[in-house]
């Protein structure tokens, strides 16, 4: 897969991680999404099975934002959720575990090293912003940049793999999607904002 | 002799049958729960299909456990192996007490959100396509299908663990979502690392009796990548620590069918991949790549459980805790792979599965009598209630690892399994942590017996199904202790399951 591409996707997964609003994060997990699909397009041509992952990671590109944008409109925020870090702290902690997974991988002999450090740097990068934002919105994003990971190095497989992009993808936008958002409207409704920091009743 | 039934599917094909039914059971059980008009006809239908899904599963379990060691349905789309049967006879069988189980606790809870006739639809939905993609977990044939089932049980669970509607249920539901679907995505990158490394062409590659091959061109180095985040990702749904964080809070929110269903069918359900992809990976990884990921997981586990259980805490909770120093107990075992070792796990999973899961049931009349044991150790049962007791006790002493109990001669194999691997370091810390978590057990087994009770009790109903869910729970036990002690050590089913002469 093209070098620029899973550049774009790495960085629009670390901007995420730092922006404000959930409305920039979103646009950013399009952008993400949409480099990944474009990028499954090109390793693609002249493999026909695999072509049809492109599209479904295409079209995931282009419903889940959409279903994100929704789910933004339907919960109103008086005010971005304060982060828990600062700018710097957060830039440091993501940039430092994409770089320390993309350092640990050996190399997997797919032929495509670019992929395979974009691919474990995107999941590590997931990872932390589940573990460093607050918002519903931005940990379930956090879980979408963890799967575009393991979708990018899938699609760069010359051939790809077949069936199991399109399963999990239509998995994806049926049953976890849906269940993700359905939790971040109730929350939303009990709590009247989408801050999990609120949801601290259970300690041990 | 060939036998041809009216369909014109041979006996051969039997089993196929069965599965189709095993699992299409509960799937129209779930779509019909909308269709029925009355709370009660949803309630039967639920509880008329699970005695039918139970038995199919049990005797699809049996004939592939006596079928040790060949696959009883290899080159099909399911696979019915002696270790799937293993899994699929405890996952049919607290599936179907669990549904048993579910009108006392609806009814229990008909005051709240569970009054509307659509809320006990959904509840029944939930629960049946939860079981349907649990038993679905040790008949698929295929890595990344058992992937995607694992996937299906997170949406269907955590629906079932915020039904009580409490913002303390979200919460644990939103945890379990956020932490099992993220570990999950890092086990679907595992399996992609698989499938790249491998030079592999079609999905067909992922099948459990292909993988075996299929890797042995595969590097050791990127063999062992994806061995450890298939192992990792699937940690966060096992529960193993430091992964488990969501694993008490979903058990105690949930509602205590789904509790047992949790704890004693998804925990080890998920396992059971981790397992088979050990088995499969065998030929490329050395023996020390393949054990220390399980026997540092199990380490882990018992390490964090053991304080907890020597805390006074909610009686589901407690239970929570047992979960995760038995699986960690478990993964142990699979880690060492002796053949004692692997007996030992086999009659773990089966003795854990039926000790817990009557605990959880128990949970139900437990919190009907002292609503405080929502968020209070649960303290002098033995004046009140005879049945919430005895059941309590049984399932604490089984727990806690007591013989006759199975679970006292699963630990001691395991332990043996380590010093037969050649682990003696290994196998001394978990004798320690075991020993550790005996006594925290046994100190709330007591507390919870004899101690003296801090709330008014109200008086409780009819206690009958309770009692001989007991004494079957105990007769069970005890025949697996008998069986594992005379039967599985040196045994097809355990040369079998990866545990063969050493």
């Amino acid at each position: 897969m093209s070098g620029f591409l899973i550049g774009l996707a790495v960085g629009c997964g670390l901007l995420i991680a730092l922006v404000r609003r959930r409305r920039s994060a979103i646009a950013l997990f399009a952008l993400q999404s949409l480099a990944l699909g474009m990028g499954a397009i090109a390793v693609s041509t002249g493999y026909g099975e695999s072509s049809l992952a492109a599209v479904a990671l295409v079209l995931r590109g282009i419903s889940l934002p959409a279903l994100l944008a929704l789910l933004r409109r339907r919960t109103p925020e008086p005010r971005p959720v304060a982060a828990t870090l600062p700018v710097s702290a957060r830039l440091l902690l993501v940039a430092g575990s994409a770089l320390l997974a993309a350092a640990w991988l050996p190399d997997l002999g797919t032929g495509d090293r670019a992929a395979e450090q974009g691919a474990i740097a995107l999941v590590a990068i997931g990872i932390a912003v589940v573990a460093l934002r607050r918002p519903t919105l931005f940990q379930a994003i956090g879980l979408l940049i963890a799967e575009n990971g393991a979708y990018l190095l899938a699609a760069s497989i010359p051939g790809g793999v077949p069936g199991l992009i399109e399963l999990g993808i239509a998995f994806d936008l049926v049953a976890i999607t849906a269940v993700v958002i359905a939790f971040s409207f109730r929350i939303h409704r009990e709590l009247g904002s989408g801050d999990t920091d609120l949801l601290r009743g259970l300690r041990d | 002799m060939a036998i041809r039934i009216s369909c014109e599917v041979s006996v051969t094909d039997f089993p196929t049958v069965l599965v189709i039914a095993l699992l299409a059971i509960p799937l129209l059980s779930a779509a019909g729960s909308f269709v029925v008009r009355s709370v009660r006809s949803a309630d039967n239908l639920g509880r008329a299909s699970a005695l039918l899904t139970g038995g199919l599963a049990v005797g699809l379990a049996v004939a592939a456990i006596a079928d040790a060691p060949g696959a009883v349905a290899a080159e099909r789309w399911y696979v019915l192996d002696p270790l799937g049967g293993v899994f699929l006879a405890l996952i049919g069988a607290v599936g179907t007490l669990s549904a048993l189980n579910s009108h006392s606790f609806l009814d229990h809870a008909s005051r709240g959100p569970a009054s509307s006739r659509r809320a006990r639809a959904g509840y029944w939905a939930a629960l049946n396509l939860f079981w349907a993609a649990l038993l679905a977990v040790p008949l698929a044939d295929n890595l990344g299908i058992a992937w995607l089932l694992v996937e299906a049980t997170t949406a269907a669970s955590a629906v079932l663990i915020t039904y009580s509607g409490k913002p303390a249920a979200l919460e644990a539901g939103w945890k379990y979502v956020v932490l099992t679907t993220l570990g999950l995505t890092v086990t679907l990158l595992g399996i992609v690392v698989v499938f790249a490394a491998s030079g592999a062409d079609s999905i067909g590659a992922l099948d459990w009796s292909a993988l075996a091959d299929e890797v042995s061109g595969m590097s050791a180095e990127a063999g062992l990548v994806a061995f450890v985040l298939i192992v990792v990702g699937l940690a966060a749904k096992v529960g193993w620590a430091p992964v488990h964080s969501w694993l008490p809070d979903a058990h105690s929110e949930a509602p205590p069918p789904v509790s047992a269903l949790l704890s004693a069918a998804l925990l080890p359900a998920v396992l059971l991949i981790a397992w088979r992809t050990k088995l499969a990976l065998g030929g490329v990884l050395d023996d020390d790549s393949l054990r220390i990921p399980f026997i540092a997981f199990g380490l882990a586990s018992l390490a964090v459980a053991v304080p907890f259980l020597w805390r006074p805490m909610p009686f589901k909770r407690l239970l929570a805790y047992s979960s995760l120093e038995h699986m960690g107990i478990i993964a142990i075992g699979i880690g060492f792979a002796s053949p004692i070792a692997i007996a030992g796990v086999v009659v773990h999973v089966a003795g854990h599965g039926i000790a817990k899961s009557l605990g959880f049931y128990a949970a139900t009349p437990l919190l009907r009598q002292t609503p405080a044991a929502a968020t209070k150790p649960a303290v002098g049962l033995a004046g009140g209630s005879g049945s919430v007791a005895l059941a309590t006790g049984v399932s604490l002493f089984a727990l806690a690892g007591l013989p006759p109990f199975p679970l006292f001669l699963s630990e001691l194999m395991i332990l043996l399994g380590g010093f037969e691997a050649g682990m003696p370091l290994a196998a001394s810390a978990t004798a320690l942590l075991l020993a550790l978590g005996f006594l925290g057990l046994a100190h709330a087994l007591v507390e919870a017996m004899l101690g003296e009770p801090r709330t008014r009790r109200r008086p409780s109903r009819s206690a009958r199904p309770l009692i001989v869910l007991t004494i079957a729970s105990a007769a069970l036990m005890l025949v697996l202790t008998v069986a594992g002690t005379m039967l599985l050590p040196g045994s097809e089913l355990v040369e079998a399951l990866g545990g063969g002469p050493s």
